[in-house]
């Protein structure tokens, strides 16, 4: 089942003229302007350096747009404080290009660390734990350690986690670059698993043959800037490569 | 709540142990701390001790009454000074009664044979609440008509100052001694914590990322804290009660004219302000540690 992400709505995510400049003044995003519908599922796409890992960053509040304005579910992600940041990172989840598991915590711990971190009771732990670790394929391995993992499996945890406390976003940077195409593929499906539950979900990847076989909206970033905005895009340009080729 | 204190106190325990080394070294430096923060309460409270013995004799005034003062005119003085906010109590002694006491000292035994009538005053005993106000009680009875001009008082006025003044150096002495102790062992808690903070980098990230908040994060770290603190001030506590007596005991065989004493209810206190300070001093010193890196 795929859940078609209704475009006339009022967005879920909205990017309204944001610029990002860091301090050493590298200039990594301009004028962005974007709004993603509830039910989304977008892919980031571009070159090294062209500005898609500020944007999740931005979006999951690591950074503060120097300009302009960025809106999550209503909140002002800018002036949103601090004390706040807590409770929007609950409605999200994040899956990144190294896992970022616990090796000391078994494959249960590890999923059950986002969800005791916000003081949940052991039982109910219990049970939303097993009910992830069964959507990503991982029941049985509760007791392993992440070492005794393949990076396949270790990202399968990494999404429990992500989606153990059933967040509304899926904010993913790189999720398959670490991954051979075969479970990178198998990962993905994950992600279209959860998309169709109802999660917005954000990835900036580099994965060429997923994007185009997906077919989802493409967001290309280049120089910091939106490139192009295509609602069911491939991984390049056709038009740009087809004047390449010419 | 309970979950996360809870979860607070099984990280404090877990990182307590996984870094074993850095833990004890940190209990061993503060424990030296508050054993030398202890020895100096014990020294101060024993000073104390001393001092308040001096002050109670030093606060106490003998004023001489010249022989031919009427009985009516000291009744009148000793009134007016029993009616004085500073003083505590008057008490009458006369000539004959004086000479009892002299007699009675051992010391002047054979002074005392050699005395032929009564060459001793009457006096007025008086009784300072404050001692810096004994000064004040010696100037009065110094203009009072009925006292002995040859011999009015046995006020030691540059005796009391210094004995005052002494006093309060070795307080600010205790003091600065005490703040200082505390600031090394707010360092010594803060930079283990940092260490702790440090192996639990990752930790920490994915705490933050997945929603912990800032006290949820800082919590096991400040636990830790108090717990470094709390085992520190245990040990310290158990070796100066082991100690206490058997040095009071030496220091009294050694130095014989300064009454010092064992006192088995200042224990309790020295406990009490160990054990706060050993928690309080941890908390600080893993607050400060922690503040700076695990902000959200």
């Amino acid at each position: 089942m795929v859940l078609t992400p209704d475009f006339e709505s009022r967005p879920v995510i909205s990017f309204q003229r944001v610029f990002k400049t860091y301090p050493t003044g590298t200039e990594a995003l301009r004028d962005i302007n974007l709004e993603v519908p509830e039910g989304d599922f977008l892919f980031l796409v571009g070159p090294s350096g062209a500005g898609k890992s500020t944007l999740v960053r931005l979006l999951i509040r690591e950074e503060k747009p120097s300009k302009g304005k960025i809106f999550v579910d209503g909140i002002e992600l800018g002036r949103m404080k601090r004390r706040k940041l807590p409770y929007y990172r609950r409605k999200v989840g994040l899956v990144f290009q190294d896992f970022k598991l616990l090796p000391n915590l078994t494959v249960y711990e590890n999923v059950a660390f986002a969800l005791r971190v916000l003081g949940e009771a052991d039982s109910h732990i219990r049970a939303r734990v097993a009910e992830a670790l069964d959507t990503v394929s991982l029941t049985g391995k509760d007791h392993t350690y992440p070492s005794n993992l393949s990076g396949g499996e270790q990202q399968r945890v990494a999404i429990a986690r992500a989606l153990v406390h059933a967040p509304r976003f899926i904010i993913a940077d790189e999720p398959t670059g670490n991954l051979d195409p075969a479970t990178a593929w198998e990962i993905m499906q994950l992600f279209l698993r959860i998309n169709a539950r109802g999660a917005t979900v954000v990835m900036a990847t580099h994965n060429r043959e997923i994007v185009d076989l997906l077919r989802r909206r493409v967001i290309a970033i280049d120089a910091g800037q939106i490139a192009r905005d295509d609602r069911s895009g491939r991984y390049h340009d056709d038009v740009a490569k087809s004047q390449v080729r010419a | 709540m309970l979950r996360n204190l809870k979860f607070a106190l099984n990280s404090a325990w877990q990182s307590f142990w996984r870094n074993l080394a850095v833990s004890l070294a940190a209990v061993l430096s503060i424990t030296l701390i508050l054993v030398l923060a202890g020895v100096n309460l014990l020294v101060g409270h024993a000073f104390s001790q001393v001092l308040d013995g001096f002050r109670t004799k030093v606060s106490e005034i003998s004023i001489n009454v010249s022989d031919d003062t009427p009985l009516q005119t000291v009744s009148d003085f000793q009134q007016q000074l029993t009616a004085d906010g500073r003083v505590t109590s008057v008490r009458f002694i006369t000539k004959e009664e004086a000479l009892a006491q002299f007699k009675a000292d051992p010391q002047n035994v054979v002074f005392a044979q050699q005395i032929e009538g009564n060459p001793l005053d009457a006096k007025l005993e008086v009784h300072v609440k404050n001692l810096g106000d004994v000064a004040a009680i010696d100037t009065l009875a110094r203009r009072w008509p009925g006292v002995d001009p040859a011999d009015p008082t046995n006020y030691q006025g540059d005796f009391v100052n210094r004995m005052l003044e002494l006093s309060s150096w070795l307080s600010l002495a205790g003091v600065a001694l005490l703040l200082i102790l505390m600031i090394v062992s707010v360092v010594i808690v803060m930079n283990t914590i940092r260490t702790a903070v440090y192996h639990r980098r990752k930790e920490i990230e994915v705490m933050k990322l997945v929603g912990a908040t800032e006290w949820f994060v800082r919590g096991p770290f400040v636990i830790e804290g108090i717990m470094t603190g709390l085992i520190a001030a245990s040990i310290a506590l158990a070796l100066l009660v082991i100690a206490y007596p058997p040095a009071v005991d030496r220091f009294k065989s050694d130095i014989g004219f300064i009454p010092l004493s064992y006192d088995p209810r200042f224990i309790s206190i020295l406990a009490q302000d160990l054990l706060l300070a050993g928690a309080l001093l941890g908390a600080l010193g893993s607050y400060i540690g922690v503040r700076r890196y695990v902000r959200i």
